[in-house]
């Protein structure tokens, strides 16, 4: 009977050279999950998002997307990755915002063909999902670490993916940056049913948007429920930067209402904050 | 008169050839550059010296002994780039030191010397009819190549992982690349000279992106440099009677610093505006 998780991973194992890093390693992510793995250095997160990718092959074990055995890179794009210091490896790279996003397009444009007008505007379209159209021409190294991140982000969303994952993208960029580069992941998941997974070592700070953790420990995954104390230390975060805080019936998760986009859109719709 | 230069027939397939040149060298050293390889140039020259000494050893055609060597040798560093993926630059070593080798121990066996140093430092103006037709014929080849394979090339050159999970057949594109860099660094050689190539190769792009405000305006920059210190250079070397290879390089590593330039007083000029913005504020 076919899965129908987002994500299914089933009795993985997977070492390089004679370390075994995952030894018969089960979980599920289901659609609309917006979950964080964590652990320590070395456990291999960021392993398992190439395993998910097709990057990697388990020496045990099987992944499936939506039901589909993952045996290779999938190239439709509906699996968005973003990688590790992504931003931070464009900085070096001399083009623009607007010419990365285009790169991606490389899906729905094909080999040896040319972009045509409604790709430059799906680019568009995507740089404003981010908040950066301002700065489509703008070389990627003259912007700061959390642009750099939002248009590493707009490159996997310009082709409109059902699973975004996301390998430590808040690393290197100040609070503000990743609160607001969490709003909008919070918002694809909300408003688009979009599924997340990401690494991160950053829990305080993303904590309050996420309905899952998997902590990976003794070559294995642990589900956890969010740790309460984690829970609350976030929040109180949130609170002392803001005026007014509220708790969304829609993800369950406290935000300023001002700044949650889901929330502000739910309250326009008539729904109950 | 200046243009009285293009009177003798040997100036004017001078000018032809190495505009061609200045046209798809750039081209191929944006890609090489980004992918971290500048010194690949470097490398397939030295092995094309190699390859001249083979052809002028076994009584073929010498061009097409350096085409060979430098396909050898461009496939030779994409093999050890695919097995040290984080020490590319040791894949260019390995490979220049056994290009040089090779050239140094066969050149010795050569009768006709001139012959051979003609492929060190280049002649332009001495090149034959057929060599004439086949840079034209490899120019728009590799133009060609370069605008259809632009994106492709882009990504790789961005991200060869991310290009290969959108896609992007990156092994055919490399492939294809690594085939018309190695024909594109052997017809310059006999040109420009194996010396200099890799020279053309990376200081006009590195003039480019000094100015450029995007990927593209870099490769439309450093075509714009190669092909001005060409002409530049062509012009200097005919009146200054010093050697063509030579003073085009050399010219453009004056308009490099030119740039360098241009760039320091743009900077330094917008920074005194700024200062100059945030006094009147007060």
């Amino acid at each position: 009977m076919p899965d129908e998780s987002a994500i299914s991973v089933k009795d993985l194992s997977f070492g390089y050279q004679d370390t075994l890093l995952m030894d018969h390693v089960s979980f599920s992510v289901e659609e609309g999950d917006f979950a964080a793995i964590i652990g320590s250095n070395g456990t291999g997160k960021s392993t398992m998002i190439k395993l998910l990718l097709g990057l990697l092959t388990p020496t045990e074990g099987e992944i499936f997307m939506f039901g589909s055995k993952v045996e290779g890179p999938t190239h439709s794009g509906k699996i968005g990755y973003v990688p590790q210091n992504g931003g931070s490896n464009a900085s070096r790279f001399p083009a623009t915002a607007m010419e990365l996003v285009m790169s991606s397009l490389y899906p729905q444009i094909g080999f040896l063909k040319f972009p045509r007008k409604k790709h430059r505007e799906a680019a568009l379209l995507a740089l404003r999902q981010v908040g950066m159209q301002a700065h489509a021409g703008t070389l990627m190294s003259e912007l700061s670490g959390g642009q750099q991140q939002r248009v590493m982000l707009a490159r996997v969303l310009v082709n409109d993916p059902m699973v975004l994952l996301l390998d430590e993208p808040t690393v290197g960029i100040d609070a503000a940056a990743v609160s607001s580069l969490m709003e909008i992941l919070h918002k694809l998941n909300i408003e688009r049913q979009v599924t997340i997974l990401m690494v991160t070592h950053e829990l305080y700070s993303v904590a309050p948007y996420l309905n899952r953790v998997l902590c990976l420990s003794d070559k294995n995954f642990a589900e956890d429920e969010i740790p309460e104390g984690i829970l609350v230390h976030a929040h109180a975060g949130v609170h002392e930067n803001t005026h007014e805080h509220v708790h969304c019936a829609a993800c369950e998760h406290a935000h300023d209402a001002e700044h949650c986009s889901a929330c502000e859109h739910i309250k326009e719709n008539g729904g109950e904050l | 008169m200046i243009l009285d230069i293009f009177q003798y027939d040997f100036m004017r397939r001078a000018f032809i050839v190495g505009i061609l040149l200045a046209v798809i060298i750039p081209c191929i050293g944006v890609i090489v550059v980004f992918k971290r390889l500048s010194l690949i140039g470097d490398a397939l020259s030295h092995t094309s010296l190699a390859g001249v000494a083979i052809g002028l050893l076994l009584g073929i055609n010498p061009i097409l002994g350096a085409m060979a060597a430098c396909l050898v040798a461009a496939f030779g560093i994409e093999a050890i780039r695919k097995r040290l993926p984080r020490y590319s630059e040791l894949s260019i070593a390995i490979v220049l030191s056994v290009g040089v080798g090779l050239a140094g121990v066969l050149s010795g066996f050569v009768k006709n010397a001139a012959n051979f140093n003609s492929f060190l430092f280049g002649s332009i103006v001495a090149i034959s009819d057929f060599e004439t037709a086949l840079v034209i014929g490899i120019s728009v080849l590799v133009f060609l190549a370069f605008l259809l394979l632009y994106k492709e090339l882009f990504y790789i050159a961005f991200d060869e992982q991310a290009a290969g999970l959108s896609g992007v057949p990156v092994r055919l594109v490399n492939t294809i690349f690594t085939i018309l860099t190695a024909i594109t660094v052997s017809v310059a050689s006999r040109t420009v000279g194996a010396l200099i190539v890799s020279s053309l190769m990376v200081v006009p792009v590195a003039t480019g992106m000094l100015l450029a405000r995007s990927y593209r305006q870099t490769v439309v920059f450093s075509v714009v440099f190669a092909v001005s210190a060409t002409v530049i250079g062509l012009f200097t070397a005919h009146f200054a009677g010093t050697t063509p290879g030579g003073t085009i390089v050399l010219t453009g590593v004056v308009l490099f610093l030119l740039a360098l330039l241009a760039k320091k007083i743009a900077g330094s000029a917008a920074r005194r505006r700024m200062k100059g913005a945030v006094r009147g504020d007060k």
